[in-house]
């Protein structure tokens, strides 16, 4: 027999999968990537970035597109938990052969592998626009993956907080739409933090979708620098600290 | 305390309590349950039968007391425990997205099960659950009685030794009940399977249960077979009597009544004076262990103020009466806000039996 935590991944990988996170995951980065992508590139002239490489518009927005995907489809999948409490399956869970340990594990494994899943599609997909930039190495490589399993971990625990926290699906709609829309647009996913005015610029760097993003655009093109490494390190802690308060909430929750 | 794992016995709660900060949900409950039988176990809203199945399938730990399912000790191994049970909670759950027949068969792989035992058992409920019709539709569009038919057959995805069910026939049509509780009463002659099973559908535990522990407030009050609750505490019989208008002072002329219970009702409130020969409808319900005795009282009374009768009956008192008659009468012990008050017109209170407990 299987180890529990591998068959509630297998479960929640199911139930994830319908259709419209698959259009939400799939459509939307395209249309970013190609349409908004060329379409604003004739606006935006290249784009500095590491050392004294200049990236064109889509190429830099296609490596955007990458951390901005990871949070997408980790938020989406952090609502597994309210979508369990949601319709009685929290409960069901925990009268079954599984441990809340179990359950929190799993659902980590579940937003990791959805992470690194939509990160791998992203880049594929968007590897044609950004290729001739890419300095991808046996370096960098490690710094990716690592980008988009803390980003990840950061996302879906944040997503699994909100979950917890909240009762109402009208609370849970806006606080969701709420955090996505500031991570998204106050970020560099879309547009670099230079020449931005403040507080603007400093708002950037209280979201930490511009850390997953800088760090997975450094490892692309190869510009791992002092201040990367830092952004690193703020990752890293950040995933960290949501994961304990978001384990110990689950772990806390009534049923 | 450690338990031993006797061979008759599936569920053994001793003296388990369950505090929410001040307020006491489940009271110094104790009772056993032996195997391959069905234990009912009744109460109104509020009483105390989800918390104790909840602390039972170790979703919750009790506040006090030891309880050994299926001689494993429930507090201390709660996952061994939940290795062998089923559990159908009250509140529904589904998975929104999933087709029926892919709920079924995710439901199997949680619990382990190898795919072709998923196969075969997912054909078999599709067709004894009547869901064969909605096999390829999502939960999210299935009626509430079809949702509550997949999360009942979902559990006989799974072998187990012991089956919790938790009001499972809310939301289910009187036809798609009676199937259920036959499947249920099939499954325990076939396989032995043990069944806790709570309701306040008293006809269900009458038809299904081997024997029914009745829960109030918290507390235990009896626990015993539905025949031998019915010799011990529905000695008394059921009079109902019609009249074709309510009389003002009906009240006044049945107050002296000893050894019984009377309720008024009707289509209105009695109450004092208004009433005339053109008013409504009138019941009067009387419930005593001497009825024939009181009747021949009550219809001397009537005659005698030239009170017509249109329709009378006694009938021995169901397990549903004994059932209100024990919560009613400990609410009026414990001074409940609506102590005393029965039927629709409020009752008056002429018991001479006392509150029962177990």
């Amino acid at each position: 027999m299987t180890h529990p935590i591998i068959r509630l991944v297998n479960r929640n990988i199911t139930i994830s999968l319908n259709p419209g996170f698959l259009i939400w995951q799939v459509i939307f980065p395209l249309v970013y990537i190609f349409v908004a992508g060329f379409a604003y590139a004739p606006l935006v002239q290249g784009i500095q970035f590491g050392a004294a490489k200049d990236l064109d518009y889509p190429a830099f927005l296609a490596s955007g597109m990458i951390g901005f995907n990871i949070m997408n489809s980790t938020l989406v999948s952090g609502i597994i938990i309210w979508n369990d409490r949601r319709h009685g399956m929290f409960e069901q869970i925990m009268s079954g052969p599984f441990t809340r340990g179990h359950y929190i594990i799993s659902n980590i494994c579940t937003i990791a592998i959805v992470g690194l899943v939509s990160a791998a599609f992203i880049m594929a997909v968007g590897y044609p626009v950004f290729f001739e930039d890419a300095e991808i190495s046996l370096v960098t490589i490690p710094i990716i993956v690592f980008g988009a399993v803390a980003g990840s971990v950061l996302f879906g625990s944040l997503a699994s907080i909100i979950s917890t926290r909240l009762s109402s699906s009208e609370g849970f709609n806006v606080i969701i739409n709420t955090v996505f829309l500031f991570f998204a647009f106050v970020s560099t996913a879309f547009y670099p933090a230079e020449g931005v005015q403040e507080p603007l610029r400093t708002a950037f760097y209280l979201n930490p979708l511009t850390y997953l993003v800088d760090v997975i655009r450094a490892g692309i093109f190869g510009s791992v620098d002092a201040f990367v490494a830092v952004e690193v390190a703020v990752l890293a802690v950040l995933a960290c600290a949501l994961f304990v308060v978001a384990s110990r909430l689950l772990t806390r929750l009534n049923v | 305390m450690p338990h031993a794992d006797t061979a008759d016995t599936c569920i053994d709660a001793r003296h388990i309590s369950k505090m929410y900060g001040r307020t006491s949900a489940v009271d110094d409950v104790t009772f056993r349950v032996q195997r391959g039988r069905v234990f009912g176990f009744l109460g109104p809203n509020g009483a105390g039968k989800s918390t104790t199945i909840k602390m039972l399938t170790t979703l919750v730990r009790p506040t006090s007391g030891d309880i050994s399912i299926l001689g494993i000790d429930a507090v201390k191994r709660p996952l061994r425990v939940r290795q062998r049970i089923g559990v159908v909670l009250q509140q529904p759950s589904y998975e929104p997205t999933l087709s029926v027949e892919k709920a079924l068969d995710k439901y199997g792989m949680m619990w382990g099960v190898p795919g072709g035992t998923r196969r075969d058992r997912t054909e078999s409920l599709l067709e004894e659950f009547d869901l064969a019709g909605v096999r390829s539709r999502r939960n999210e569009d299935l009626s509430i009685g079809q949702r509550r038919r997949v999360q009942v057959a979902r559990e006989f995805m799974h072998d187990m030794d012991l089956l919790f069910l938790d009001e499972p026939t809310v939301g289910l049509d009187p036809n798609a009940r009676r199937d259920l509780l036959d499947y249920l009463q099939n499954r325990v002659r076939a396989t032995g399977l043990s069944i806790f099973y709570t309701t306040h559908i008293l006809t269900e535990a009458e038809y299904l249960c081997d024997e029914i522990a009745i829960m109030n407030r918290g507390r235990l009050l009896e626990v015993d077979t539905p025949d031998a609750l019915k010799a011990k505490l529905g000695d008394e019989k059921t009079i109902k009597i019609h009249l074709p208008y309510r009389p003002p002072n009906i009240r006044d002329l049945l107050s002296g009544m000893d050894g019984c219970r009377i309720e008024f009702g009707g289509d209105h409130r009695f109450g004092g004076g208004g009433g005339s020969r053109t008013g409504s409808r009138a019941a009067i319900t009387i419930r005593s262990s001497e009825s024939e005795l009181v009747l021949l009282r009550v219809l001397g009374i009537l005659r005698e103020n030239r009170i017509e009768i249109e329709d009378l009956s006694a009938v021995p008192t169901s397990l549903e009466e004994i059932f209100l008659n024990m919560t009613e009468e400990l609410k009026g012990q414990q001074g409940g806000p609506d102590a005393g008050a029965g039927g629709d017109g409020g009752g008056r209170r002429n018991s001479r039996r006392g509150g029962r407990r177990a």
